[in-house]
């Protein structure tokens, strides 16, 4: 045993030290004059701190907010639009206790390796038309027979945005519409929804598919309005009144046929109840104020939403989620200080079809113990940035669930988990980004002890992930 | 969804590439200013240029020639202050002349609103070396180049309702960089204390309340 802790150890520290190389090349080949930046930094002029709060992610700042809104169509349109984005990370679990397989439970534990890169393809196509495509390129997707691991490409965020904006001194109003493929997508504050976390954090992002590069343990359970991405296609219109009040309407429908290009359904085992059935309304709302150096959010969100038990069964039977939420933002920008707050609170209410969980019923499934379940998603996440450089960042990501004993395969038979992430982060340059996040679990899968009954403890799930982020 | 894409692409038909009266594109020399300092420059120094966060100055009623001089400056990047280069920079690189001109026109055209005051301790310090400078410390008097009520004069910039955070930034700036050459202000400010700065910048910005 000891041996094999001294050998972890040797492996980590190699791996972590093989990688020097690669920090090299990173900071040293980047060019660090201004006119080599991402997309929207090239098409504006501006630095990324512009748009984005403490020149950090997914906060934007209220300049940003309006970029997105009038369509990404701000600026002169690049000859080339397209940039590229890379993670290498490492994560590196706190045990491994209880696990028969720990290659297949832990993949890569502590090895630092380049795991995902994107393809960005985004901004101003006419005076009112923009966009922002993401094609994603994950290294290790999933294990093939033999055991090795598979790569996979694929749409990962889509965005097409037709905006305009009527506006005098004494009105102010921005309209527009959406063809995206990520119910939250097209929202401006990324309070409630799960979209552009190219680096985990306010959004745990864990791997649920088994695969390297992130995380190893993800939250239980997330309402269907987080869960949708590169599954399905959506059009929704938007208004911005004044700069108070957001009111965004649409609705999603799986993505196949005429929008093929905006994802895929049934490309992991993940995708059981993600494929929607029929077209499935999205709606939003925010009211918005800025003073000084402040701005605050409090808005409202819902789903509602039917899938399918088996997304290559269109005749089989279906699940009703209906979501619905508050939440907000405090944003206090005054260079060099940048401080955000936001939360999110999300109420899922599950219905099933009577095959799903009736024991009487003949065709019978066995997905679920009760006719229906209800999910509470919470989430906070408090952002400080100095000089647009050094930062920190606290999130808090909290599920609890009705009890179920077929749905949560636990001895508690419920979902709740906790979960705590301290992050500290360095930007050398405004786009490279190096972090160190811990993650704590304080409850997992309903305890906070031997959650499994096979004496494994949420702590033991507590993870170290380092990674770096580049785009050029 | 089929119809919402065909309708999609058929407003996107319609609309064509320009929207000459609503757009946002900065390289296009056939815009006017009006429709740049609407869709564009409001987003940070407000409609009338009377800006709500401290970190963008307020513009409405600054001095044409003055604008002008700083619009240039930021397309020459000969200012380079973080303000500057930050934000400025791209927003300015593709303007001419006769925008430049057209929107200085518009901003200092537009009706100054009072801002937030200051502690009347501030005031009265900043009241001081406004008008009577820091014999001292070789700091003239403000009012001598601003004028007696900040309004500006010329070249010289409006400095009455100006955000307190923004002056005392570009007076360090004045003081410990060369971001912005060709003022005065290097050797105006090159003994200034912060506080000094700061009492100075909360009178300015709270000037009408302090007649």
């Amino acid at each position: 045993m000891q041996l094999s802790v001294v050998r972890i150890k040797k492996r980590i520290w190699t791996g972590w030290i093989a990688t020097l190389p690669l920090f090299v090349a990173i900071f040293g080949l980047l060019p660090t004059d201004c006119g080599a930046l991402p997309l929207f930094a090239r098409q504006t002029g501006q630095n990324c701190l512009s748009c984005h709060a403490g020149g950090q992610f997914p906060e934007l700042t209220a300049y940003g907010r309006k970029f997105k809104l009038t369509g990404y169509t701000m600026g002169e349109r690049a000859t080339v639009p397209l940039a590229i984005m890379g993670v290498a990370s490492s994560a590196r679990v706190s045990s491994t206790a209880g696990s028969t397989d720990t290659e297949g439970d832990f993949p890569h534990n502590g090895r630092f390796e380049f795991t995902t890169a994107s393809l960005l393809c985004c901004g101003k196509v006419t005076d009112n038309l923009g966009m922002f495509v993401q094609w994603t390129w994950d290294r290790f997707d999933h294990l093939n027979d033999q055991g090795k691991w598979i790569s996979r490409s694929h749409v990962d965020q889509v965005d097409l945005r037709y905006a305009d904006r009527f506006i005098n001194k004494d009105h102010d109003l921005i309209v527009g519409a959406t063809l995206n493929n990520n119910p939250g997508v097209t929202d401006v504050w990324n309070t409630h929804n799960s979209a552009f976390t190219p680096v985990p954090g306010y959004v745990p992002v864990g791997n649920p598919g088994g695969n390297a590069g992130g995380p190893f343990v993800d939250v239980p359970a997330m309402p269907i309005i987080q869960s949708l991405g590169q599954t399905s296609a959506g059009a929704t219109a938007y208004a911005f009144w004044n700069n108070l009040v957001y009111a965004e309407l649409g609705g999603y429908k799986v993505a196949e046929k005429a929008f093929s290009a905006f994802g895929e359904v049934g490309a992991n085992e993940m995708d059981s109840f993600r494929r929607l059935k029929g077209f499935n309304p999205y709606w939003r709302l925010a009211l918005n104020h800025d003073w000084g150096a402040n701005s605050a959010m409090v808005g409202l969100h819902g789903m509602s939403a039917q899938t399918y038990f088996d997304s290559a069964d269109i005749d089989g039977p279906t699940a009703r989620f209906n979501d619905f939420g508050i939440d907000g933002q405090y944003q206090y920008v005054l260079d060099p200080h940048v401080i955000t707050a936001m939360f999110s609170y999300t109420h899922e209410k599950q219905r099933y079809a009577d095959s799903l969980w009736n024991t009487a019923n003949p065709e019978y499934e066995g997905v679920f113990a009760n006719s229906s379940n209800t999910l509470d998603y919470r989430r906070a996440k408090l952002t400080y940035v100095y000089e647009a450089r050094y930062g920190a960042s606290l999130a808090y990501t909290s599920v609890r669930g009705s009890s179920d004993s077929i749905l949560n395969a636990n001895p508690s038979a419920v979902p709740n988990s906790r979960l705590w992430v301290p992050e500290i982060f360095w930007n050398p340059v405004q786009y490279v980004r190096v972090g160190l996040q811990y993650y704590m679990w304080d409850q997992y899968q309903g305890a906070k002890s031997n959650y499994d009954g096979n004496g494994r403890n949420a702590r033991d799930n507590n993870t170290v992930f380092l990674y770096v982020w580049a785009a050029y | 969804m089929r119809k919402i894409l065909i309708a999609a692409v058929a407003i996107v038909g319609v609309s064509g590439c320009t929207n000459l009266e609503r757009s946002r594109d900065l390289a296009n020399p056939d815009i006017r200013p009006e429709v740049t300092a609407a869709q564009v420059c409001s987003n940070c120094h407000g409609i009338d240029g009377n800006s709500i966060s401290p970190n963008f100055p307020k513009l409405a009623g600054q001095k044409e020639a003055y604008i002008i001089a700083q619009l240039e400056g930021f397309r020459s990047h000969q200012r380079s202050d973080p303000a500057g280069y930050e934000y400025m920079w791209g927003i300015s690189r593709s303007l001419n002349d006769a925008q430049i001109k057209g929107l200085a026109e518009y901003f200092s055209t537009q009706l100054p609103q009072p801002n937030v005051s200051v502690t009347a301790q501030q005031i009265a310090a900043g009241r001081k070396i406004f008008e009577q400078g820091i014999p001292e410390k070789e700091t003239a008097p403000c009012f001598a180049c601003h004028g007696p009520l900040a309004e500006g004069l010329g070249a010289f910039p409006r400095l009455a309702g100006q955000h307190q955070d923004y002056l005392v930034k570009q007076l360090h700036v004045f003081q410990e960089t060369e971001g912005r050459p060709g003022t005065p202000m290097k050797q105006i400010t090159h003994l200034l204390s912060h506080d000094d700065m700061v009492n100075v910048a909360g009178y300015l910005q709270a000037f009408p309340d302090a007649q």
